[in-house]
This record gives structure tokens, sequence and C-alpha cells, in this order.
């Protein structure tokens, strides 16, 4: 038969994809533990998900737990922090501490055959870490240098400035993850032991264990490890919600710099409201992948960036909307425009063939989320912090595939406000003020690289 | 260990010399196609630098038989995922999605390698153009100490050397870069005897070659491509540069010529570089990180290539502390390797490490199926795992110490990176 390539070959036949099986056991301590069995490789990662996040620093003490995570490995059970990482090191394992504003993870990943060595290094890490003085002084000198450095990125600058303005200084949400300067500087030692004895416990976390080794082997050696690690009482956080107002442009000036970084947006619901599935596929349409409008324009079509996409970026307990892109300077107002035009258009227009891809891209990408030890991991462990239902994965694609094209645009009237945006513009004064000025939207506020106002443009 | 490291794989050759290779891994419903192209920055010259890499985002750009913007579509809508990369040596195309698409990636991959010309026109040009400008922009010129490469082998490799500019290419060539250029390059190098294929995962084996055939086989021979040509290149005396760049903390740069990749003494300097900066253990962090307290990071590695290959040490001062003191303290590091080298424990425990990484690596269809693809390139054999590996574990502590002494000694290029109107010191 002769090849005709006119014509875009069909799938043949389905496929057929089991989602791993996840048990659940509680070691004698109350730590619930996850556990999936896989075989493919004598691996296991292990990652316990610690309710730490830094939305638990006090807002003077911003830092805070990343401080704790920078710690944690800094010392442990009887050994220092280079015999330690010796330790681990020799082992072949990898061992990390970090943190996001919802959630510390400490994770593992080890060969099998080096599984129990590495547990017993890891158990030191999470129940008898040092955190000692000399220890957390030398940490706060490294972390106030990334700070200076990281403040160098515009791309930097503009996320953690953005985040400032959707959920304003006041909320646990708004300042940078990292700490800023002189808030690391307050930060004592007691400050760490409490944020460490109130909240990394047994009963604010889960384990999740994904690998090659036999449940109740495992069950019998987490019990073990983990003996004699005890739950305190928690504080409670209370999240401020600011409201959206109405459009307001920023500036920030990072002189010479070769592009502008753009932020638009404003705060959403959080991760559990009800029309998640159908904003995600909205957003797919939207600026949520290559193929969505905002990249297509701004940068197949007009050839002003190197890439733009949009997002819901979620906690806990809110969210916000965002559209991020770098952008050559002088079309820097013309980017504004054509993003703003692009979520007014997403309100009034949406095609059933966009529907169905986006919802095809979804569905079939679901089995490649479960590739990696690590990938299954995370999986895991995002139903636990947003405390998703137990059947999350096994009604995912229902979820996906029932969004109607009345709902897609529900979720847009719903959460996107193309009036009532904060506007973010990160580069060069000299190229941009001019540009920014013609937009017509009001007074531009201009901002110092924290997110301080310095004055009215 | 060693049986984990084999792959179970089957390669053979078209009669147009597509090299193709195929690894059936039924552990998930999903394929990883990988293809490579063998052209880089190095079959580039002087005047004409960023082709390459521009010529990847061409790829992506439709061909007859597939709409602009629908290459992306149809991979997307598949549930896959699907990028390219260029390096000097080689450029690379890679997409993973569901098995039971494997027809429509060969659709997808044979159009363009067959028919990307007739599809291709100024508006598209001038369009990815402009997104490799701003790509250059984000990625080197606004970023914090972004141009430090570019710099660092303009002047390690000389003007003839195909290692002397950047992969993503100057500003300038990226402009003038014309549709008959394009043309050009394509008909000379994207042609099947200069590429390989990868195909794994969820495959049946006897189905896929003959599809395989289908796609790729009316496709015709192209010419043979010409060797790039390679001078010698040392460095006959230490070259010192200054940068002044928009960055707080001033940084610091030592490079060597060493050696190629995948031969004995790059395993040694990749064991060597393990040794002096993986971990808060290793050589150089702890002295300049954790004890002295005077760098912010540091990183030393081994970065080879096809034909020629570099080794680096980069450090970052903290505020207040001079570029001077880093220099001293990394050389007199260095000058202990050299004369002492190093305990049999460190290097056991790169070993290891080395070891166990390899096994992680295992993990990842699409990483998995890239590696088979480059040890085809450099040992016309894909199941080379263990030979990789191998490589690392014969080295002993003779052996990196001889490597340590024979590129270390000689003169090197440093560049500084210090903060704009801050003056040199």
């Amino acid at each position: 038969m002769e090849l005709n390539r006119t014509k875009k070959p069909q799938p043949k036949g389905k496929i057929s994809f089991t989602l791993p099986e996840v048990e659940k056991f509680s070691l004698d301590n109350g730590l619930e533990v996850l556990f999936v069995h896989k075989e493919r490789l004598p691996i296991v990662q292990m990652s316990l998900i610690i309710d730490a996040g830094s939305r638990f620093d006090p807002n003077e003490k911003k830092g805070l737990s990343n401080l704790v995570a920078a710690l944690l490995d800094e010392g442990a059970g009887g050994l220092n922090s280079l015999e330690l990482s010796n330790a681990i090191e020799s082992l072949g394992s990898v061992m990390s501490v970090s943190t996001d504003p919802d959630a510390m993870f400490i994770s593992l990943l080890t060969l099998s055959e080096n599984f129990s060595q590495s547990l017993d290094l890891y158990a030191k890490v999470i129940t008898k870490p040092h955190l000692k003085e000399e220890d957390l002084q030398r940490e706060k000198r490294k972390q106030i240098n990334r700070i200076i450095q990281a403040k160098d990125d515009a791309g930097y600058i503009a996320s953690v400035v953005f985040e400032r303005l959707v959920y304003s200084q006041h909320s646990p949400y708004g300042l940078p993850e990292m700490g800023m300067i002189e808030t690391i500087e307050r930060i004592t030692e007691n400050d760490v032991r409490l944020f460490y004895e109130t909240l990394i416990t047994p009963q604010n976390s889960t384990m999740i264990v994904v690998g090659s080794i036999d449940k109740e082997t495992l069950r019998h050696k987490l019990n073990i490890a983990l003996l004699g690690w005890h739950t305190h009482l928690k504080p409670i956080i209370s999240v401020h919600t600011q409201p959206r107002e109405k459009t307001k442009i920023y500036f920030v000036n990072k002189e010479d710099a070769a592009q502008s970084e753009i932020r638009i947006g404003h705060i959403t619901e959080g991760r559990n409201a009800p029309d998640f599935f159908a904003k995600s596929i909205m957003n797919s349409i939207l600026g949520g992948q290559f193929s969505s409008r905002i990249n297509l324009n701004l940068r197949e079509d007009k050839g002003y960036t190197y890439g733009a996409h949009s997002g819901f970026n979620y906690n806990k307990v809110n969210g916000y909307f965002y559209v991020s892109a770098p952008v050559k300077n002088e079309n820097t107002a013309d980017s504004i425009v054509e993003i703003i035009k692009e979520l007014k258009g997403i309100l009034v227009y949406i095609s059933e063939k966009e529907l169905k891809f986006a919802k095809s891209a979804q569905v079939r990408k679901f089995p490649a989320l479960f590739e990696t030890y690590g990938q299954i991991g995370r999986s895991l462990a995002n139903m636990i912090i947003y405390c998703l239902p137990d059947d999350y994965f096994n009604t995912f694609l229902d979820n996906i595939k029932k969004v109607t094209l009345e709902e897609a645009y529900g979720a847009a009237r719903d959460n996107i406000f193309p009036d009532e945006l904060v506007i973010l513009v990160v580069g060069d004064r000299e190229s941009l003020s001019p540009q920014l000025e013609k937009l017509n939207l009001g007074k531009i506020t201009e901002l110092d690289r924290d997110g301080n106002v310095i004055g009215i443009i | 260990m060693n049986d984990l490291l084999k792959i179970n794989y089957e390669k053979y050759t078209l009669d147009n010399g597509l090299e193709v290779i195929l690894y059936p891994d039924k552990s998930l419903p999903i394929l990883s196609a990988n293809i490579w192209y063998r052209v880089g920055s190095a079959n580039e010259t002087k005047g004409k630098t960023g082709f390459a890499h521009l010529f990847e985002h061409m790829m992506f750009q439709g061909s007859k038989h597939v709409p602009k913007q629908m290459h992306f579509k149809y991979i997307q809508e598949a549930g896959g995922n699907l990028n390219g990369t260029t390096s000097s040596d080689r450029t690379n195309y890679y997409q993973s999605l569901p098995s039971n698409y494997l027809e429509m990636v060969l659709w997808l991959e044979s159009d363009r390698m067959g028919f990307l010309i007739p599809a291709l026109g100024q508006d598209k040009l001038d369009n990815q153009i402009d997104v490799v400008k701003n790509e250059r922009r984000q990625r080197y010129d606004n970023a914090p100490y972004g141009l430090a490469w570019e710099i660092i082998f303009s002047r390690l490799y000389p003007e003839n050397h195909p290692y002397h500019w950047p992969t993503i290419g100057y500003m300038q060539d990226i402009s003038n870069i014309t549709l008959s250029d394009v043309k050009e390059f394509f008909h000379t190098y994207y042609v099947p005897n200069n590429a390989s294929l990868v195909i794994g995962g969820d495959i049946n084996v006897p189905k896929t070659k003959e599809l395989i055939e289908r796609y790729f086989g009316p496709i015709s021979r192209g010419l043979d491509v010409k060797e790039v040509y390679v001078p010698k290149t040392e460095l006959t005396e230490n070259i010192s540069l200054v940068h002044e760049d928009n960055v707080q903390l001033p940084r610091i740069y030592f490079v060597w010529h060493s050696t190629k990749a995948y031969t004995e003494e790059d395993a040694a300097l990749d064991i060597l570089s393990y040794i002096l900066s993986s971990s808060k253990n290793s050589r150089l962090y702890k002295s300049l990180i954790f004890e002295a307290e005077i760098a912010q990071d540091i990183s030393a590695f081994q970065h080879s290539a096809k034909y020629g290959g570099s080794f680096v040490v980069v450090a970052t001062a903290r505020p207040g502390i001079s570029l001077d003191q880093i220099k001293e303290e990394i050389f007199r590091e260095l000058k202990l390797v050299i004369e002492n080298g190093i305990r049999q424990e460190e290097l056991d425990k790169a070993k290891n490490n080395i070891k166990a990484s390899f096994i992680f690596s295992m993990q990842n269809l699409n990483s998995l199926v890239n590696h088979l693809n480059e040890y085809n390139f450099y040992f016309e054999n894909p199941d080379s795992f263990n030979f990789d590996l191998e490589r690392y574990q014969k080295i002993d502590t003779a052996a990196l110490r001889s490597a340590a002494e024979k590129f270390l000694r000689k003169p090197c290029l440093e560049l500084r990176i210090i903060p704009k109107s801050i003056t040199q010191g």
C-alpha cells in the first residue's frame, strides 16, 4: 500500500494502565506511611512530608523554615555536619531537606542494598538533629548571601515581588520563603528549636515510600528507626486573604536589563475549590502549555518572548492566577496589551476543539505521572499537602473527561478578572517608563527589589 | 549490577543510512522516540554562528504534511512531551507519549526529515530569529554571570576552532541568517545517513521495524558529511580576563584544556571533580565554604565533548572577600592533589556514588533512550552502560594523580566577573 503522508496516523488500540497500588499503615508513634511497592530497579525513595512550610514563619522572622531545613542535616544523632554528610555519601545515597510555603520535605534516595544503613542516618536527621548555635550562625551567613545573589536575577525579583503584591505582606504567603536579610538576622537558636519541636512531629507528618522493599520489613525498620520521636502541640496559623483591587501597575528598576520580566495576575481560591478540574482545563487553553493561546500569540506569532505561560499557583488556603513572560524591552507594553487581550478573550470564547484538545492532553499524559520512583512520590505528596481524597487518582480521569464547555467558561468567569490585575514589570527604567505610561493603566508605583514602595512614576 | 545495566536492544541500518536502535521495555504503556543528528555548533563557521540551534527551532515549525504549530499540538494532544537540544556536537529531538501513538511519532519525525523545506518560508524564519534572540537575552545577556562561557571559550579556543563560539550564537549572526543558508544547512546535515533514531519503551519490535521502514525508508540518502576541521590547541601562557556584570558578588573561573569525552583520563578528571567539589567533605567545598567561609559556592567539573575538553573550577566570593584570596586557596588545594594524590577512601566514595547514580538514572525512559543514542554516537554501541561505568571503576589513585598532574600544571585561563563600577582587586 502506498504511504499517504497527508493524513495523521491514528492511535492503534487502547493502552491499559494500572495505577500503582498504595498501601497505608501507621507506625507505633502515630506516623502515617503511604507505601508503593515497585520492583523495577533496586532503589528505595522515601520522603517525609511535614506540614511545616514557610507559612509558619513569623513574618518578622521570614526564612525560618528554610533555615531549619538547612540545619537539620548539619549534624544529628552524635554525628557532626561533616561526619553525617560523609556517612551518607559513602553509601551512595542522596539525602535532601527542602521547604516550600506549605510543607517541609526530608527525602532519601538509596540503593536497596544500603537501605538499612541509610535509614539509620535519615532517622537521625528527623529525630535527633543537633540544631547547634555555631551551625545556625554559619547557615544564616550562607542564607543572607544567597538572598543577595538572588537579587541579581530579574526573574526571581519579579516572582517574589509579585507574590508580595497579590498576597500582601500581612499574609503568611506574602514574603519570600528564603526570607529577607533583616528577617534572617533576627532568627535565634530558640526560634529554630521551637519550630522543630512543635512542627516536626509524627502527627504533623506523612511518610511516603516507593521502592523495592517488602512492606513488613519496611514497617519493622521504620518502627525501630523512628522510635522516641514524639508529638507536641502545634501552633495555629491564620491566613489573611487580601481582596482583589482595580488593576494597578508596578515597576521595579533593573538598570541595563536586557529584557523585561512581566508578571500579571491576582489572588484566587485555593486548591480544593470545586471547579479545580475546569480551571485546569481552561488554563491549559489559555497559557498552561506550549500550544496555548498566550504562548502562540507572544512567541510564535509576535516573537516578543522565548516563552510565556499562565497558571494557578495554589497553597493550602488560597492561591493566585498569574501570567509570566520575559520579553524584549521595546515590546514590553505591547506584551502587556496582548496578555490582557487574551485574559478578556477567554471569558468570551472557548471552542469545542480547544476543549477537546486540552482534555485529551491531560487524560493521555496521566500514566507518565507515575514513571519514576520520585514522580510517584511527588504525586502522593500532593494528595497529602492539599488533603485530596484517597480516590483522587482513581477518579482523576473521569473528573477531567466530564468538564463541559459551560464549566470551562464558568471557570474563566469565576477565576480570571481582567479589570482587577496586579501588573508588575522588572526592567530598565529608561527604555520602559515611556511605554508603560502610554498604557493608561493609571499611576505606576515604583518598588524596590524587596517590593517596598519607593514612589510614583 | 552488571545485569541491571545491560540493555536488551536491537540495532540496524536502513538502506538510506539511517541508524535505528530499538529498546523494548514494557513497564509502562509509554514510548520514547529520540533522534540525534550529528551536527552542532561545531559545524558552523565564523560569522554564521547560532545556526545549528536556530535550525533546531525551525524543526518544530511544521513540514510539508504537518501545518505550522501542529507538530507541538499533535504530540501534546496525545498526552506527550517533546523538545530538542543543541550542543556543540549534535542536535537531538525527543518525545515521549502513550505507546499507541507510535505511528504518529514516526510520521512527524520522518516528515521533518524528508519534507521540511517545502514548508519553510521567510515569515517562519523571521519569527524564530526573534524567538531565539529572546532566548539569548533570557538565558545569557540578562542572566547573572550569563556571558561567562562565551567569553571563556572565545579565548580558550582559537578563531578557527569549532568550539570558539557559543552554541546559541552571537546576536548579530542570528539576525543575519537567511532562508537560503537554512536550506543549505538542511540539505547538508539533516540527511538520514547523518542521524540515528532510538525508539524505546512499550513497543512490538517487528511491527516497529516495519513502520520505520515505511516512513523513513523512502527518504533519500544525502552526501557524506565532511569531518570538522579541528586545529590543535594549547595555552602557551596563562590568560587573565576581567568582565563587569550586573552582579553583586564577584566570581572567578579557572579553565584548563583537558581531554575529550569518554577517554580514560576523562573519567579520572570526572572523579577528581567529584573529590574537589561534590559534597561538604569534598576538598574545595570543605576548605573554602565550610571552614574558611570565603566562598559562597564552588564547583569543579570536567566538561568534555567530541573534539576537546576542559577542566573548570568556579567559585563565587562572599561579600568583602577578594578573588585573590579565593584563588590562593584553590591553588593550594590543587597543589595538594597534584603532589600527594588522594586517599583510597575518597576514591571509593566517589566510585560508589557514580555507581549509584548510574542506577538512579535508569528510572526515566527519555533519559535512558537518550543515553543509548549518546553511546551509539561515541562508540557505535548503544549498550555501553557497563563499559562506561567500568571506565570509572578502573581508575586508581595513581591514575587520578597523574591526570591531575598532566592537565592542571599547564597554563590556564582565568576569568573574573566583577560587579559593575567596582575596580578590580
